[in-house]
């Protein structure tokens, strides 16, 4: 290539002028840098326990504000809507009723009057980006993270947990939190 | 420079003779999913062209429909390897707008933490680099050391990689005696360690055979490209904005910038990259002794509103992230939201450096050019 | 030191009509005249200031105007400065300055990327973060992504959970009330704008 011109600070390497006894120093450094670095990795091969853990015989114990699958304990729920205020992907689709002054006065845990009926609490586990906002912003701490990071599904419509099914709600007596 | 400048047509379909390579979106070197067009002359590159955008989310736009505290777990997956940096420029930003209060404990504890993930980013470059170039052990050594920092992570923030941990106003959550305990025992060990790596990998005459006087950046085309972090060091100009332009309470700490001196080739090369890298990790350990001994007792968030309003104004601020300079430019009309957020991302400015180092080299020379940048993708396309 | 920047802009370039603007909250800037870029541009690279180093050009989007910042700094000097020009939402046009600083050469295409502004005699202007034959210009306050990319829908209905977004619809439909019913508004549904109350 006639056109071919690099500039002269892009030149590579092997500019200075190869001498014997630069030739021979070479493969001094050589062999000496080698040599330190075998005995480095040497040591790891009798010295060091191996730092694997044999998963799945053995778990890793996730510390305890571990943000992973979220929890929500919908008769604790308020309906309040600040979870769903908070979250930065809108993954929290809400739908609540309010209930009529007739209807039987229910409570939650801690003592606070439900004004309102939850019809539809749906988070898209695959969507949520685990950042928290939303259990820091609720008031009754029903919606919780828990430390389960093992719940994988084939397909995305399974990542879409509706909290009000009975299934889900039976979570709550095996969840520590 | 003529190969960067004439792209047009008709002297493409002239050069019959260069072959037109992909160093793919997926490839085990570009570190994410960078494509780099190479047309080489046998195994001479002869112009590289970089094509981005394929981790492209857009995050500018979304940011403008969150509030103020709904930015910042966006933040910190932009640079997913230095999350605690991002988050701690973007509250620094706002901070400044609000003329928040942060207590002294919270100024610590986001300097012991930015500096943690300082160390872990600059591992992950050791190992990675290594890998590059073909050396499988370093690799599996910096993992291990960086495996404390992520453990010590999770206990703080509940997340290994993406945090969400540094909030307006301070941190999330304190740090306990135990945890600063473990911390300065790691030190010590980590200080050994690097020690032993640095012996094994930059000491070593391959290492600098692939990579001295290979990749050289002058000052000159540093300044003119706005190349920062480890690239402006390695090219021997002494500046950090952790000493020229001091935020936080970095002006009460005692460390030395690291700057290239050429001393395995020219002043600017891949070795005096890999170099200000290493030896960063050693000045961030001080850094973190001095945070150890000086941390003090009290609350870890100062008084924010519950819906952040800062008032119509605009700013610009930037904080020393492992990869570079990280500028965060807000432009606020007084709403909840942010008017405009641009991010200035220092690995997309020097993606724009490739085209220009790349021509003359082999393509090795090219991946070890590559690699010795340290961009991350989740920063360069945002 | 902003005053001072437009005092010496006004009398080295003319035509610049550069003024400063004071902020008491944040930074301050330099406003000037967009056809006179290039000149300001070379002048305050070449001046007693010194700014060596470009590091971003913005955009911004007003519903008059668009707003292009050139944020420079000096690393000799140790000081930045924001060059801000106004340009009309239609055919907004300005010269590159690629041959004063390498660094525009990318941030002047993802801001034509991103907002349309067009760069004249830029080596090679197209998208860099879109691809290629993207349509619109994504930072712009009026923009609406499109339908279909190469016969790919941008946003199916099951993917974005319309579904459950707009399950209140039903609840409202079977309730006498509809008043009765609260829901999570949130989104970039049609309902997102009414959701401040």
């Amino acid at each position: 290539m006639s056109t071919h011109h690099t500039p002269e600070h892009l030149h590579s390497h092997l500019e200075d002028t190869l001498t014997v006894g630069k030739w021979f120093q070479n493969i001094w450094d050589a062999i000496r840098s080698t040599y330190k670095g075998m005995m480095i990795t040497f040591r790891y091969v009798w010295g060091v326990k191996p730092v694997t853990i044999e998963y799945p015989e053995v778990r890793e114990v996730l510390p305890d504000n571990s943000r992973s699958r979220l929890f929500n304990d919908v008769d604790n729920c308020i309906s309040c809507m600040q979870c769903a205020d908070a979250c930065p992907v809108d993954c929290i689709y809400i739908t609540a009723v309010r209930r009529d002054k007739e209807a039987p006065a229910i409570k939650t845990d801690d003592g606070t009057p439900l004004k309102l009926d939850l019809k539809q609490y749906t988070i898209d586990t695959a969507l949520c980006c685990y950042c928290g906002l939303c259990t820091e912003a609720c008031p009754t701490e029903c919606l919780t993270h828990t430390t389960d990071f093992e719940y994988s599904q084939y397909t995305l419509s399974q990542m879409k947990y509706n909290y009000l099914a009975p299934d889900i709600r039976a979570w709550k007596h095996r969840i520590v939190k | 420079m003529e190969y960067f400048l004439d792209i047009n047509k008709e002297q493409e379909q002239l050069k019959t003779n260069l072959m037109t390579m992909n160093m793919g979106p997926q490839h085990p070197a570009t570190h994410g999913v960078l494509r780099v067009e190479i047309k080489t002359d046998s195994e001479v590159v002869a112009q590289a062209i970089p094509h981005l955008g394929y981790l492209h989310r857009c995050m500018e736009k979304h940011c403008e429909h969150l509030d103020f505290r709904g930015v910042i777990p966006f933040c910190d997956r932009m640079d997913y390897l230095a999350a605690m940096n991002m988050e701690w420029g973007y509250c620094l930003t706002v901070e400044k707008l609000l003329g928040t209060e942060v207590p002294a404990r919270a100024q610590y504890i986001r300097t012991i933490v930015a500096e943690m993930q300082r160390i872990a980013s600059h591992l992950m470059f050791f190992g990675t680099y290594a890998i590059d170039l073909g050396a499988f052990t370093p690799f599996l050594y910096a993992f291990q050391d960086r495996e404390f920092i992520l453990r010590i992570f999770e206990e703080l923030s509940g997340a290994r990689l993406l945090y969400n941990y540094i909030w307006l106003g301070g941190v999330w959550n304190d740090i306990n005696d135990d945890q600063l305990h473990r911390i300065s025992n790691w030190i010590e060990e980590m200080e050994e360690n690097m020690k032993k790596y640095h012996a094994l990998v930059g000491e070593n005459k391959i290492f600098i055979e692939r990579t001295a006087n290979v990749g050289v950046i002058d000052k000159d085309m540093a300044f003119d490209y706005g190349a920062t972090g480890p690239i402006l060091r390695g090219s021997g100009v002494d500046w950090d904005l952790r000493k020229t332009r001091p935020y936080g309470i970095y002006e009460k700490f005692d460390f030395n910038t690291v700057v290239g001196k050429g001393e395995k080739g020219r002043v600017g090369d891949c070795w005096d990259r890999y170099y200000v890298r290493v030896f960063e990790i050693f000045e961030s350990l001080k850094i973190l002794r001095q945070c150890l001994e000086g941390i003090e007792a009290g609350p870890v968030i100062g008084k924010v509103s519950k819906i952040v309003k800062p008032a119509p104004a605009e700013i610009f601020l930037r904080t020393e992230c492992p990869r570079g300079e990280l500028g965060y430019h807000l432009i606020t009309d007084g709403s909840k939201k942010p008017y405009r957020l641009k991010v200035k991302s220092s690995c997309f400015t020097h993606v724009s450096m490739l085209p220009d180092i790349g021509p003359g080299q082999l393509i090795a020379d090219f991946v070890a050019s590559i690699g010795s940048i340290d961009i991350v993708l989740g920063e360069v396309d945002r | 030191m902003h005053n001072e920047v437009a005092a010496f802009l006004n009398s080295s370039v003319s035509g610049s009509q550069a003024t400063a603007v004071i902020a008491e909250l944040g930074d301050s800037t330099v406003f000037v005249d967009s056809s006179k870029i290039f000149e300001v541009c070379k002048a305050l690279r070449h001046s007693q200031w010194d700014f060596n180093v470009l590091q971003v050009i913005t955009g911004c989007d007003y519903p008059d105007r668009i707003e292009v910042s050139y944020i420079l700094a000096s690393y000799t000097h140790n000081h930045e400065l924001i060059l801000k020009t106004k340009l009309p939402r239609t055919n907004p046009e300005l010269e590159s300055v690629v041959s004063i600083w390498k660094a525009a050469n990318f941030q002047e295409r993802e801001c034509y990327d991103m907002l349309g502004v067009v760069f004249k005699n830029h080596p090679d202007l197209r998208r860099i973060l879109c691809p290629d034959d993207w349509q619109g210009f994504p930072l712009r306050k009026d923009y609406v992504v499109q339908e279909k990319y190469l016969d790919m829908t941008v946003n199916p209905a099951h993917k974005i959970n319309s579904g459950d977004f707009f399950f209140y619809k039903e609840v409202q439909q079977k309730m006498g009330d509809p008043k009765k019913v609260t829901f999570s508004w949130k989104g970039s549904g049609d309902d997102s704008e009414t959701a401040e109350a």
